[in-house]
């Protein structure tokens, strides 16, 4: 069970011209477990920012970001994170890459049936030796969810994972990623500038604000699943969505 | 254990590869040039033994040369003719090289050993050069073993404190503060400048050389791994990060890999000045090695003996070169081919 509480949280920045920016302002966030949170907005609001501050790859200035009442300065395994770029290592397999976590973690005797399970179940066969740069970019990403997600984490946080690919291999690796959330029950937070992809995913919207970063609403999902991407209610309540993004 | 989550995408397709040989190797083959190449090799032979020489030279040696090259070209190109592949492939894109190095066989043999036009004892003839290796072999044998052994210890010390250096400055921002300003002075100054102070600082001979040509190795080595780590991208240190890593972990995993394009560039260009400082040192100081076979032929007036041990370096370093790339290739066998 994970409590993720995110309180009063500001962060400055300088920029180039040594001026202060408020990247991040008053951000008040609380994620039960099991939850699949989608925050979007425009580039600029900070929303990769946040997500940053909720792995511990930056800490804020100002207010707390707690786990289970844990406050987090530094990151860990418990909380996986997936870059926008996959970021695999070029220098390893997709294999090698899915199991460097448990390598690191586990030593040699990581549980390699994990990562063929894994292997499988994200479409990879067949490609566990090829290297990062020989698939394609739906590959690339599937492996490096495979790898965040091998290590069994908490919380998975999704930094626009998709915002790359085209639009097939967007929804066809957003299925993947509904599916790993329904059947494992990690909690997950997504950033998005999609509004498509916020809503088929999320169990509840975070819409934000930019300069300075704000929360402007949080907006609980009210679609059944599974979700249709062109049925009414889904048309309606992006609508709805929109018209809070338009300010 | 989950369900199978991606419907689709279900059967991979095969990864596709590319024929490195037939990028490699793009010269069409064609039965004409490799018939041309091995005539050339006949005329060389003949020429050799039919026009009358101006100078004494035993041809024993040059002529068994040509007839073992003509044997060599003939299994090629027959081997290519049956065997449709890489053989091929590799003989047809050679086959111009090898007519125009017929070609110049004739031309040097001659210039030099038939009409005298251009003077010994400064320029030899191939033939004479292929005799003096056969006559000293076992002094040549020796003195290139010597200097093999003398360039991979030194440039296996010079390179290993290069990378580690590198990676230690590239990676740690408090010893790159305290140690890349003395790099930089101390690295700068050319190895060969320190030589009269080798000979009289260290006890042996032998160990100012290692220290000559460890030092010309290290800097360029350490220099590009320095840059090889800081050019590694952040997005690499926070996922290894976020996946557990420790520090050395990091350093194993992401540091070192992430810097090997460089610490490559770094080694290759230390590669030559390392053999420029093996044959200076031991033209200097050693009492063995191909550079004091030099140096002693040059003394005794035997230029044929300098020759030979040209073409013995020319053989010796093209090979550790090739190996060198091999290796670098397989290191580097995850990068993206460029072309």
């Amino acid at each position: 069970m994970v409590q993720l509480a995110v309180e009063n949280v500001d962060r400055v920045l300088d920029d180039n011209n040594g001026q202060k920016i408020n990247v991040l302002e008053d951000i008040n966030l609380n994620v039960g477990s099991g939850e699949f949170i989608s925050i979007i907005g425009p580039s600029g609001c900070g929303k990769t920012t946040l997500l940053r501050l909720i792995s511990g790859l930056d800490t804020p200035e100002k207010g707390r970001v707690e786990v289970d009442g844990n406050v987090i300065d530094q990151p860990d395994v418990s909380r996986g994170y997936v870059f926008q770029h996959g970021s695999l290592f070029p220098w390893e397999t997709i294999k090698d890459n899915i199991s460097s976590g448990l390598k690191a973690t586990n030593g040699r005797n990581y549980d390699k049936k994990l990562v063929d399970h894994y292997i499988e179940l994200m479409g990879l066969k067949g490609f566990e030796n090829a290297y990062p740069h020989q698939v394609s970019g739906g590959m690339a990403q599937r492996a490096a969810l495979a790898r965040s997600i091998v290590l069994n984490p908490e919380l998975l946080l999704l930094d626009e994972p998709m915002g790359a690919l085209d639009a097939f291999t967007r929804a066809d690796v957003q299925d993947v990623i509904q599916r790993v959330w329904k059947q494992t029950k990690t909690t997950m937070i997504l950033v998005t500038h999609d509004i498509d992809e916020a809503i088929y995913l999320g169990t509840r919207i975070v819409v934000m604000t930019p300069r300075p970063g704000r929360i402007k609403e949080i907006v609980d999902n009210p679609l059944e699943f599974p979700r249709k991407r062109t049925s009414d209610e889904f048309l309606q309540f992006r609508r709805q969505i929109q018209d809070k993004l338009n300010f | 254990m989950l369900e199978s989550v991606t419907a689709s995408h279900k059967v991979p397709t095969k990864l596709v590869k590319k024929s490195t040989s037939q990028t490699k190797y793009w010269k069409p083959y064609q039965t004409r040039w490799n018939l041309i190449s091995l005539l050339t090799l006949v005329v060389a032979f003949l020429e050799n033994l039919l026009v009358p020489a101006q100078e004494l030279v035993n041809n024993v040696t040059y002529r068994w040369f040509l007839v073992a090259y003509f044997a060599y070209l003939t299994i090629v190109y027959v081997a290519g003719a049956v065997v449709h592949g890489k053989v091929r492939l590799y003989s047809g894109h050679f086959a111009q090289l090898n007519a125009s190095i017929g070609i110049l066989l004739v031309i040097q043999d001659l210039l030099t050993e038939k009409y005298a036009n251009i003077q010994q004892p400064f320029f030899v003839s191939f033939a004479q050069i292929l005799d003096q290796m056969k006559t000293d072999h076992a002094l040549l044998l020796a003195s290139t073993w010597s200097s093999l052994g003398l360039w991979l210890v030194s440039f296996v010390i010079g390179t290993i404190i290069g990378i580690a250096l590198g990676l230690f400055m590239g990676r740690y921002r408090q010893f790159n503060y305290w140690a890349f300003p003395y790099l930089k002075v101390i690295g700068i100054i050319p190895a060969a400048t320190w030589m009269p102070l080798t000979m009289v600082i260290f006890p042996t001979s032998y160990l100012a050389e290692i220290f000559l040509i460890a030092f010309s190795v290290w800097f360029p080595v350490a220099f590009m791994t320095i840059g090889g780590v800081q050019s590694i991208s952040k997005d690499y240190f926070e996922s290894a990060k976020t996946l557990g890593f420790s520090e050395s972990q990091i350093l194993k995993k992401v540091v070192i890999p992430g810097a090997l394009p460089n610490i490559f560039i770094g080694i290759f260009t230390a590669m030559g000045l390392s053999f420029t400082m093996l044959v200076i040192s031991e033209m200097i100081g050693a009492k063995v090695g191909l550079g004091w076979y030099i140096n002693w032929a040059k003394g005794v007036g035997n230029y044929t003996q300098v020759y030979a041990a040209i073409v013995i370096m020319a053989i010796l370093f093209s090979v550790i070169f090739s190996l060198l790339n091999k290796f670098q290739e397989y290191a580097l066998r995850w990068r993206e081919k460029t072309n």
